[in-house]
């Protein structure tokens, strides 16, 4: 997936120079794989803030501005990585002029959407930095309160903003209300703003969490799931961020689907038959006492049986429950025949 | 230095059994002719336990110490001690001091032997009546399903021939089937009686909320197991007895039209195509299962070699005849 990234990637933040000088391409494409040339083309800093643009964005010029006075004010040396997930011609236009005025902006545009979860994947492995900050492009965190986002990352691996809603508006609290009391019951998550989209954390957390399409939402949920101490503090949201937003009907069953599917992910990778078996069981179960019911009917009560649609119900519940355990076991089988090669424990140390 | 014997020894928050059960070991196996190292896997504590087993490490070098980041399970933390050891013969044993170090000896004497798996029987159980009586009737369901007479699954205190028990896919809870995985490969076993103590300190880790699971972890297991060992057998069986319902349900059908003279019976044709239809798909479903063993990460093919033994051809690895 990555690697199509790559090579379907055309924009660059380097552009004029990278594609004029083939020496410098391959280092911006991966600083792990060539440490020595990509030393040489740029020295690291110490943190990265990857700005992914998708959808939903503001004017580039501002939120830069913004962002850019909020670090200043925690000491490091930073650099910007915006990863465009589409075509937005506009953002590289501003972009590019901010670059040309010398700001430390790199960009990368995709030629068509991947989610925002591969964004922030190739941002990632394009960034320098030690440390790695998404910011989303658009305000949803008061920029002025970042610095402590990053004195709050302190001994942990990774640390996620809360909006403090206090002042946001009623619809949109309720939508977040509901997004997050379905995680809640579902997941038992213990964080309570996963659509934030800033969040602070070393760069091994996503050299190791593999993620794609939609699922940068549930990203401390799987870090945690490595065994990364990851953490939570609610900052004060950005004005902009209160207006009230209704999105079409079709976003709200993608997002789901997305908390289907990463419940299913989290909870029965090791044992797909854990959640086949039971829905299987219980469909084939209700099937088997349908029919039991038309069959007793038959024999007992004199209701003929050979004309009941009811019957041919009572079967298809029976059969969907065997389809439905044989997808569980074939599940089963993959697990097993790639047990091997996989891991599901992470070792801290050994002595 | 080769090593002899690994103990692989999962603990999870268990700071006050760390040090006893070292001192056991060390009173158990010091005369023993074998050498020995002990793998201490520290299933993500909370409490003092690492530091505690990081001490014996410093002053023992036998004694190593695997940390995890978090907490992951028995099943993971077994797996990693396994690959982890260096011996020949792995011993697992539970970190609770429930078994008793003294068995050791004669586990790996059995292996020795010539036998490929050793498995403790706790024949004199010191747990509560429920949870003893309970888990005899899910030995036997256990027993049952897999086809392998294993008196007692739960015991933890089991030794094995490293490379083979290193040749078998280990994951999610399966350390209860770890016999039933090595039947794959035809494993020879052996069980032995072994001497269970009351818990001393601590608290127990197991509940009874996972009986349900544990019934559909037996039921995957045997189907893995068939799978493997005859996938032709799962596939006829599959598409056979679906297909066969499906056509006795039609030929009802039809006997009921031509000789009772109703009209067709909608109920026995819909529910025979029904059926026909699932043994079409089971038959494709099948074919997706084949395609994942053909590119498995592991060789069906290797697992004879692991138990085989052969007069002319040297040993790909491992132990010497005794």
């Amino acid at each position: 997936m990555t690697t199509n990234v790559m090579t379907l990637a055309t924009a660059l933040g380097e552009r004029p120079s990278a594609e004029s000088d083939p020496a410098c391409a391959p280092a911006l494409w991966n600083p792990q794989d060539s440490p020595d040339e990509a030393g040489a083309v740029r020295e690291s800093v110490e943190l990265s803030v990857i700005v992914p643009v998708t959808e939903r964005y503001e004017d580039p010029l501002k939120t830069y501005a913004a962002y850019k006075r909020a670090l200043g004010a925690t000491g490091l040396t930073f650099e910007f990585l915006y990863v465009l997930d589409g075509p937005f011609p506009d953002v590289v236009e501003r972009l590019a002029a901010l670059k040309d005025q010398g700001e430390p902006i790199k960009y990368i545009a995709f030629t068509k959407w991947f989610g925002e979860a591969t964004a922030l994947t190739v941002g990632c492995r394009l960034s320098t930095g030690r440390l790695v900050m998404t910011l989303p492009a658009y305000q949803q965190i008061d920029p002025d309160y970042l610095p402590q986002l990053v004195s709050a990352l302190d001994d942990k691996a990774m640390v996620v903003a809360r909006r403090d809603r206090a002042v946001d508006s009623t619809i949109n609290r309720v939508q977040a209300g509901v997004f997050n009391l379905i995680l809640g019951r579902m997941l038992r998550v213990r964080f309570g703003d996963l659509g934030c989209g800033v969040r602070l954390f070393r760069r091994e957390v996503l050299d190791e969490v593999t993620i794609y399409g939609d699922q940068h939402r549930f990203l401390p949920l799987l870090a945690e799931r490595q065994g990364f101490k990851v953490d939570e503090v609610t900052l004060p949201q950005a004005g902009s961020d209160r207006t009230t937003r209704v999105y079409s009907v079709g976003t709200y069953l993608r997002r789901l689907l997305d908390i289907f599917a990463i419940y299913f992910l989290l909870k029965f990778t090791r044992k797909p038959f854990r959640f086949f078996g039971t829905i299987g069981l219980m469909t084939s179960a209700a099937g088997v006492l349908a029919a039991a019911v038309l069959i007793f009917q038959r024999l007992f009560m004199d209701v003929a049986l050979a004309d009941r649609p009811a019957f041919i119900l009572a079967m298809l519940l029976i059969v969907v429950g065997v389809q439905i355990i044989a997808v569980g076991l074939i599940g089963e089988i993959i697990i097993f025949t790639r047990a091997k090669g996989s891991h599901e424990y992470w070792i801290e140390k050994i002595i | 230095m080769a090593i002899d014997v690994s103990l692989i020894i999962p603990v999870y928050n268990e700071e006050a059994n760390v040090r006893p059960l070292y001192d056991a070991i060390m009173g158990s196996l010091g005369g023993q002719p074998f050498s020995y190292e002990i793998v201490f896997v520290d299933d993500g504590s909370r409490d003092e336990t690492f530091a505690r087993a990081a001490a014996l490490a410093a002053c023992d070098h036998r004694v190593r110490v695997v940390k995890f980041r978090r907490n992951y399970g028995q099943t993971p933390a077994m797996a990693a001690g396994i690959r982890l050891a260096r011996g020949d013969i792995l011993v697992t044993l539970d970190g609770d001091l429930q078994n008793d170090p003294a068995d050791i000896p004669v586990f790996v004497e059995t292996i020795r032997q010539g036998f490929d798996i050793v498995i403790g029987w706790r024949h004199k159980r010191q747990d509560d009546f429920a949870r003893v009586h309970i888990s005899k009737i899910a030995n036997r369901i256990i027993a049952w399903v897999t086809g392998l007479p294993v008196k007692d699954a739960g015991c933890s205190l089991k030794a094995y021939r490293a490379d083979l028990i290193k040749g078998i896919p280990l994951y999610s809870e399966m350390h209860r089937f770890i016999p039933a995985m090595t039947s794959l490969a035809g494993a020879r076993l052996a069980q032995l009686k072994v001497r269970h103590h009351p818990r001393r300190f601590g608290k127990s880790k197991y509940g009874f909320a996972r009986t349900y699971k544990v019934l559909l972890d037996i039921f995957s297991v045997r189907f893995i197991l068939t799978f493997v060992e005859r996938p032709l057998l799962w596939h006829a069986r599959a598409f056979g007895i679906s297909a066969a319902i499906g056509t006795v349900l039609l030929i009802i059908a039809l006997v009921e039209q031509l000789y009772g003279g109703a009209s067709t019976s909608v109920a026995f044709v819909g529910s025979g195509i029904l059926f026909l239809a699932l043994a079409m798909s089971l038959f494709f479903m099948t074919l997706i299962g084949h395609l994942s063993m053909a590119s498995a990460d592991f060789r069906i093919d290797e697992f004879p070699i692991l138990t085989s033994r052969s007069a002319d051809l040297a040993r790909p690895s491992g132990e010497q005849t005794p």
